[in-house]
């Protein structure tokens, strides 16, 4: 019974914990949720952006090369 | 034996009427960055060995801007719980696209299996440099980013490194006279909790490299490298940890010859291994590389031709 009625208090005293900090907590996740969302597409973009930005960057030098040098092999 | 005495007594004439000059210490020179200060003696001490077949074609499209596709064949090693070494066959083809001017340096490189290999070197101003570096695959959780921002003064160098998951480390080396410097790092790592501090020293002259680091994690790495003439560089290493009570000495030497460049190195642990590159002609070089580990029986033999 006592460790019940311990149980419960704890739970009521977590509860209004939570209740006046949740607006801190939630500014906080809030920047948590957004940087890693932005981390998360920084990422993809990387992943399928990068070569293709060094290959549109070096097309766009002096003396620019053609099309045809990128694609062939020799 | 004989024949190491008599170009050491000329060097001995030259460092002598060099160190006559006298110091001038608001001059100094700039020190190597802290990443390189063990970089002669990783030449010959940590050539990259190789098992299996390679194959490297780099094709330029002008000065700057050049593609290059690369085939490699054989066996990889794989982690295992059990003392041998797994190895399991593998052939990939990687495309990579680099992109150099003198203040931007791009390199990508893109494995069939969709991992990316991405590098980043910019000149920001005369003094700024940032780097970043970047292995992002297609599996969550295994891909690393690390940024660096380099500052260089007139005889020091400070770095700032910020990387994947939480690790944050700043390197700083200092000229203190003509030939030796002194610099120190501190890291702290997220994931572990881990955080370190270091020290390192190089003392270099016309003939010779030294140098020491010693760092928290435990690890001690000496090496002594000497340049017995423009063709003939010997290197010695020892590395030691002293919370493991690890130890390897290794003794190397790198060859500079006209056709081709011999490197090869001998180690405490049973591991011998060498590598020869062949400049067969304008442009076209051949690989040779054996690393044989007598302690485990593991013998890797590989072949390569570079192309460009």
């Amino acid at each position: 019974m006592e460790s019940t009625i311990s149980l419960k208090t704890k739970g009521k005293g977590k509860g209004s914990k939570g209740a006046s900090s949740s607006d801190d907590k939630s500014k906080f996740d809030f920047v948590k949720e957004w940087s890693n969302w932005s981390l998360k597409k920084a990422k993809v973009a990387t992943h399928y952006g990068f070569i293709p930005l060094i290959i549109i960057i070096g097309m766009n030098s002096d003396p620019k090369p053609n099309l045809f040098q990128l694609l062939s092999p020799v | 034996m004989a024949d190491l005495l008599p170009p050491l007594t000329a060097a001995q004439v030259d460092d002598k009427t060099k160190v006559d000059e006298k110091v001038d210490y608001s001059n100094l020179p700039s020190p190597v960055p802290y990443e390189e200060l063990h970089r002669e003696a990783f030449m010959s001490l940590k050539a990259d060995n190789f098992e299996g077949l390679r194959f490297d074609f780099t094709k330029a499209l002008n000065q700057k801007f050049s593609l290059s596709h690369s085939v490699m064949m054989g066996p990889t090693e794989v982690p295992s719980q059990s003392a041998e070494t797994i190895k399991i066959p593998t052939a990939h083809y990687e495309f990579g696209a680099n992109y150099f001017e003198p203040k931007l340096m791009l390199i990508g490189r893109v494995m069939t299996d969709g991992r990316l290999n991405a590098r980043l070197k910019a000149d920001l101003t005369d003094k700024l440099i940032v780097k970043a570096n970047a292995q992002i695959t297609n599996e969550p959780h295994l891909s690393h980013a690390m940024f660096n921002f380099d500052y260089m003064g007139s005889d020091y160098r400070a770095q700032l490194q910020l990387g994947n998951s939480a690790l944050i480390g700043a390197t700083y080396i200092q000229s203190v006279t003509n030939r030796l410097s002194l610099g120190g790092e501190v890291f702290w790592a997220g994931v572990p909790r881990k955080s370190g501090i270091g020290y390192a020293a190089r003392y270099e002259s016309d003939k010779m490299v030294a140098t020491a680091q010693v760092a928290s994690t435990g690890a001690v790495v000496m090496n002594y490298v000497q340049k017995i003439s423009e063709k003939v560089s010997l290197a010695t290493d020892f590395m030691f940890n002293y919370f493991s009570r690890d130890v390897t000495a290794s003794v190397g030497y790198d060859y500079i010859l006209r056709q081709s460049r011999v490197r090869g190195k001998i180690d405490s642990n049973g591991v011998a291994s060498a590598l020869v590159e062949e400049r067969l002609s304008m442009g076209l070089n051949f690989l040779l590389s054996a690393e044989l580990d007598h302690k485990k029986k593991d013998y890797k033999f590989g072949f390569g031709l570079t192309v460009g």
